[in-house]
Formats: structure tokens, sequence, C-alpha cells
């Protein structure tokens, strides 16, 4: 289980999040919606303290760790049961795709070498890259870059994977196949807080949608819930400017 | 005046006989110089406690300096230093033994580090912090990042100003004579003294001079290209 208790994070004067707690339960799979400068991906962030936020508490699977006063130990204890998949990817550009996966295995989990590949080799055969693992990520497209990125996070084992818009810098042919590997992996239980602006995607994978605005929470619910019948009127505004963008709308999908 | 061809081509076999000193007194210091510039940019990249100021006034002070100047005060501050401690705790040595190349490894060793440690400073930076945060996300400590990502990229990316560094550091080198080190410019001015053949002497210590510069770019611009083999596809 994931909760955060009242984060707060300011930029300089720049106050980002104010305030937010949220709880997501094991096996969850939580959507962050929300415009650009709501502090979505801040939010992320705070989680496995890339941001530093200023104030509240990260629990992570009965392990707290308080944001104001915490020690290197703390927040490497804590990133060890996370793991994220960003936005640029950002393989590690000196080594393989099986380089890539099996790092954190070698260097934080003391894993055999042996066993490590083992297991990369599993990880990036269940993304479909059976074929790419001496690949160095300048040789991979953008969409298989992310998908090593996803096996990259799986290799950790984390009590929840952090997703950073992933698909933000993918053309649309390519988003298709990222989005394809993450709702694979939703299926298979893992416990996952997605930021995106992929509201198809939000409707067919989230199991809860929450919209922000502004660096709070405004609100959340079940995804056809939030996406079509949304009762705050900022949330409307939002859903009301992209659904048809998305060419998308109740009829379609799940729902008759 | 006419150029006596021949001569340059005895003087320049007569040089070449003192260029592995010249290369010592070039390579020995590079290597400490990469040590001690890599610890330097790290205290100042991360803004070691009070340690930071140090690094960034001992760089400031040592570019704002000549080079020719280190290698005068190493040679005159150690032997006082040495001797005053010597006198003290009874040593039964005196600064006369030790060999000028000590100083010359000492004084050279100061100015590459501070020069180094620049290359190696923006070499770090320009590593995409991305990939910084990419191995904290995986549980990684900070070293564990440095050593495994960023500097090797980091070093990847600095091989071009490593090869500038080296050609530098030989020019340099040519200092040493001031306190009679006689590497490749001493060894020119003692055959033109000896033969007065000037020009000639000084031709010969030209070539070698860029011929091993020459040789350090392509070499420099080989590894750049295995290293980096990562780098094959282009993007990212």
């Amino acid at each position: 289980m994931i909760q955060l208790k009242n984060i707060h994070k300011s930029f300089g004067k720049n106050k980002i999040i104010k305030g937010i707690d949220l709880t997501v339960s094991k096996g969850e799979v939580v959507v962050i919606l929300g415009p650009s400068g709501s502090g979505k991906t801040t939010l992320l962030r705070c989680i496995n303290f890339l941001e530093h936020a200023d104030e509240g508490e990260v629990t992570i699977d009965n392990f707290t760790v308080n944001c104001k006063h915490c020690s290197k130990k703390d927040i490497q204890t804590l990133r060890m049961k996370t793991a994220m998949v960003f936005q640029q990817f950002n393989l590690f550009k000196n080594k393989t795709a099986l380089e890539n996966v099996i790092e954190s295995l070698i260097v934080v989990k003391k894993m055999s070498k042996d066993t490590a590949v083992q297991k990369g080799m599993e990880l990036l055969t269940r993304v479909g890259l059976a074929d790419k693992v001496s690949s160095y990520p300048s040789e991979l497209s953008g969409g298989q870059q992310q998908r090593v990125g996803i096996a990259r996070a799986l290799a950790i084992n984390p009590e929840v994977m952090l997703f950073d818009e992933p698909t933000s810098a993918l053309d649309p042919e390519l988003k298709g196949e990222v989005l394809a590997a993450i709702k694979k992996v939703a299926q298979e239980g893992i416990t996952m807080i997605i930021v995106t602006h992929e509201v198809r995607f939000a409707y067919d994978t989230a199991s809860r949608v929450v919209f922000m605005d502004n660096g709070v929470i405004v609100e959340q619910g079940l995804p056809a819930d939030i996406i079509f019948h949304p009762k705050e009127e900022r949330t409307k505004q939002f859903m009301g400017n992209i659904t048809p963008d998305n060419s998308f709308s109740a009829n379609s999908g799940k729902t008759n | 005046m006419t150029i006596d061809y021949s001569f340059i081509v005895t003087a320049f076999w007569e040089e070449l006989k003192v260029l592995p000193l010249t290369l010592l007194i070039t390579i020995v210091p590079l290597f400490f110089g990469i040590i001690f510039g890599t610890v330097i940019a790290l205290i100042r990249l991360y803004k070691v406690k009070y340690l930071h100021y140090l690094a960034s006034f001992y760089v400031s002070f040592i570019r704002g300096t000549p080079m020719l100047l280190h290698i005068m005060i190493i040679y005159f501050l150690i032997p006082a230093v040495f001797d005053n401690l010597a006198e003290k705790y009874g040593w039964p040595v005196h600064s006369r033994n030790i060999p000028l190349l000590a100083f010359i490894f000492v004084s050279f060793t100061i100015t590459a580090s501070a020069y180094l440690s620049e290359t190696i400073r923006s070499g770090i930076l320009s590593v995409n912090p991305g990939q910084r945060e990419a191995s904290y996300s995986v549980g990684m400590t900070t070293m564990q990042a440095l050593r495994r990502i960023v500097l090797p990229q980091a070093a990847g990316n600095s091989i071009p100003m490593f090869c500038s560094a080296f050609i530098s550091l030989l020019q340099g080198s040519s200092l040493a004579f001031f306190i009679s080190v006689v590497e490749i410019t001493a060894k020119a001015k003692i055959i033109a003294n000896n033969n007065f053949s000037y020009v000639e002497a000084f031709i010969a210590a030209a070539i070698i001079y860029w011929g091993i510069s020459a040789s350090v770019e392509k070499i420099s611009s080989m590894m750049e290209k295995r290293v980096q083999r990562y780098n094959r596809g282009g993007i990212a």
C-alpha cells in the first residue's frame, strides 16, 4: 500500500503541490489526469524523492518517510520499493538493453551475473524485445526504448511502478506499442501510478482516475465517472475540452 | 643565412634521446591530474561543505597564475620546508638529494589538476541529468550512479578535451628546462649552443613536438569512436 500524507512542494515562490493526500491499494492502477502545470509530475517525483517534498509523509509497504527529517538511507530504502518510467526514457546510454535491465539487479540487489542475465532476458521477452538484448539505446526506436524502460522498472520488482507521461515523447504509432506493454503489465496485478494525457488509455486501464489541478486533487473515482460524469466544474471543463479531440465518446468502448 | 638540412637530421636524432623523459613529465602529471581533477570537480559539483570553497579558490588561483611560477615556487619552497623538517626531526637527508624530476612532477600535477578539474567538471555536466535520475530511481547510491553511469559517459564525452590537455602539458613541459631538467627544448638549446646552429636545432625540436601532438590527436579520435560505440545510432 502507498500512502501520501499532506505533501507540499514549492519551487522558489511557486507552490506546486498544496497538501495532497492519496492512498493507493495493492494492485490498483491509478491514473492521474490534469492540465500541464497542475503538479502531476511533481507529485509523482515526490514519491521516490527525485523531488524532495517540503512537507508531508510518504509510506510504502509500511515504511514511512517524513519529508522534513529523513536520512539518505531512508530515501534509498524507499526508492528500492519504487521504480519509475520516464517521459524521456532515460535509459543508461552507455549500456545495452540487457545491461540496462540488469544494472540494478547486479549493483543494488547484488544478484549473481548469471541469475541477473536470466531474469533480464525474461523481462525483455515479456516486453517483446528478446531480439534487442545487445542493442544500445541509440539503436532502438523510441517505443522500443520505452519498453526497455518498463523492463528495467519491472526488474526491481517494485511495490509500485511510477509512470511519468510514458508516451508523451512518442508518435501515435509508437504510443500504441508502449501503452499495450503497460496495459499487459497492469493486468498482472502490479500497483501503478500513471501520469498521462491519454484519456482513452486511462479509461481502458485504470482502476481509479485522479484529476488534479493547481496543486490539489480536484476529484477522483472510477474512470467512467471522472471522464464522462465529473461532478466538479473544473473537471467538466477539462474533460469537455479533451474528449472530442480523442474522438472518443461514452458510447464506445466497454460501457453501453 | 643558409639552413644546414643535414644538421636538422643530426639534431633530431640527438633530441629524440630525451623524448622518453619528455613524455614522462607529460603523462605522469596528466594521470595524477585526472585523478585529482576528478576529485576537485566532484567536490565543486556536489558543493561539499567548506571544501568546495577551497577547491574553487585552488582552481581560480592556479589557472590565474603562470605555470612557470608554479615551477619556481615549488622549486624554492619544497627544499626550504623539507630542510626545516629534516633539521627539526633529525632526518639524515637534505633537499639536495631530491631529484629534480620530483619538483617537476609536483608542480606540473598541481597545474594539471586545476585545468583538468574544469575539463572534467564540464564533462560531468554534459551528461544528461536524466541519467542520474534513472540511476537513483533504480535504487543506486550517488557513488554507484557516478561510477557506473555518469563518469563513464563523462569520460567518453571528454576524450577530445583530454587530448587538448595532453598537448598543452606537452608544450608546457618545455618549461622544465628553467630548473635544468633536460627535456626536448633544453636539449635543443644545448645542441644549438654547442654547434652555433640555432635554427636547425629548434626546427628539429618543433618537428618532434608536432609529431607527438599529431599522433595523440589521431589516437584520441580513434579512442573516441571506440569508447562511444554506444552512440552509433546517433539519437537519444
